[in-house]
């Protein structure tokens, strides 16, 4: 008993530097993905919010929690999937929550339905039918939207999709053939400014 | 306008992004307004397809490594950030609080002691030889002077302990006279036959004093000057 005693310590430091040294490990893999998959987290979010500055504060609060779950993902190469689901699900509850906060904003002050706030950068990158699609693309179920995204990646075939996704190949080719005819449904009025571009 | 049974086949052959054969493929070069809505939804999906490209395929600011490398830093060493002031602002309390601890008993009992006990203070052991008296009176002086405080505290705790400790008679002073007893300290310091008066005995009732009797040497006189010459001026003048 008196020796469990005095070697316990011991095995606390032990099991320390073990954590420690684990976690050190971590964080070095985690940078190495961090250059590659940090953009990727960030596209997924402004695909969704369609704004810089949240796509930019949910990628960040993504990576971070990728990054305290990263220990516990046994099978690493799924990384992106998971970064990836985890952007898309924090973006669409920012979109939800920013969109409540509209609603009640508009009913308090009772102005005429406002455009989506964009900054500088936002206006020069697109014009009216980016800003119709955008919209339209918000309007999409959540399944078929993430997966329209990522076939517009760059550098995502199908396959990638649906490993990232969970679903099948045939799953992945449906929801886009449907995401894609459901968007042109919603942008067929706006024909006219599609000769612009 | 499309003919209306062939536009949902147009539709299909624009999403799939596939070129349209079998019967719409003749259909489409028969029918000239077929032909325009299929390049109309052509083109639609082509803008559909380069809008989401665009969405899809925004620069990621450069901002935002760094941010996640600083948020990753916080979020590795989290308790740091929070125990570190923790406990320096808990180090600092208690600091504070063993100094307010040791410094309080002090003052307190030496204001307590002034205000309500009367303080022991050694009198100066005055004896009839004077260099004796002064050592002596000395000595208690700078007790009186310097050690005050470490008799206030002894007198808090026990005065058996300072009577022990010190050899010097010692005097309960009231507050209100201390000053006025250590000025009587210090003429008795200055003028040592003071003191040896004040502690020589006194005599004792029922004693016969025997004083010795009072000698008177033989005086003197001498006539005065001016009286003689006065005298012998009157003399002369007599004569």
């Amino acid at each position: 008993m008196q020796e469990l005693v005095l070697n316990q310590p011991v095995s606390t430091a032990r099991s320390e530097l073990v954590r420690e040294a684990a976690q050190a490990d971590a964080r070095r893999e985690f940078e190495e993905r961090l250059a590659e998959c940090g953009p990727l987290a960030y596209r997924v979010a402004r695909g969704v919010l369609r704004n810089t500055a949240d796509a930019e504060d949910v990628a960040q609060e993504a990576l971070l929690r990728a990054y305290k779950g990263f220990e516990r993902l046994r099978d690493r190469s799924r990384f992106r999937g998971w970064l990836v689901r985890i952007s898309f699900r924090l973006a669409l509850d920012r979109l939800r929550s920013a969109k409540r906060r509209e609603q009640r904003d508009t009913l308090w002050s009772h102005p005429a339905h406002l455009p989506a706030p964009a900054n500088a950068e936002d206006i020069a990158a697109s014009n009216q039918f980016q800003s119709h699609l955008e919209r339209a693309l918000e309007e999409l179920p959540e399944k078929l939207r993430l997966v329209l995204l990522l076939s517009a990646m760059d550098g995502y075939t199908i396959e990638e999709i649906a490993a990232t996704v969970g679903v099948p190949i045939g799953t992945v080719k449906s929801r886009i053939f449907i995401a894609r005819k459901k968007l042109a449904e919603k942008l067929r009025c706006h024909a006219n400014s599609i000769k612009m571009r | 306008m499309p003919c209306e049974q062939y536009k949902n086949a147009l539709v299909e052959a624009a999403a799939g992004s596939t070129t349209p054969s079998g019967e719409l493929l003749a259909h489409l070069g028969e029918c000239a307004s077929c032909s325009a809505a299929f390049a109309q939804e052509q083109s639609l999906f082509a803008a559909v397809d380069s809008g989401l490209h665009a969405a899809a395929n925004t620069e990621a600011p450069p901002s935002l490594l760094p941010r996640v490398r600083v948020a990753l830093d916080e979020a590795t060493a989290p308790r740091l950030r929070w125990v570190q002031p923790l406990v320096l602002a808990s180090a600092g309390i208690a600091l504070v609080f063993v100094v307010f601890l040791l410094a309080r008993p002090h003052r307190s009992v030496q204001e307590e002691v002034a205000k309500q006990a009367p303080a022991i203070v050694p009198i100066p052991k005055v004896s009839a030889a004077k260099t004796n008296l002064e050592t002596t009176n000395s000595s208690g002086s700078t007790q009186v002077a310097a050690n005050h405080f470490s008799h206030f505290h002894a007198a808090r705790n026990s005065t058996n302990l300072y009577a022990a400790a010190s050899s010097n008679p010692e005097v309960l002073v009231p507050p209100d006279e201390r000053e006025a007893f250590a000025r009587l300290v210090a003429v008795l310091n200055r003028h040592s036959d003071v003191a040896a008066a004040l502690m020589a005995k006194a005599p004792q009732k029922g004693v016969l004093v025997t004083a010795d009797p009072l000698q008177i040497p033989d005086i003197e006189i001498k006539p005065l000057e001016g009286a003689e010459t006065e005298t012998s001026k009157g003399a002369s003048e007599k004569q």
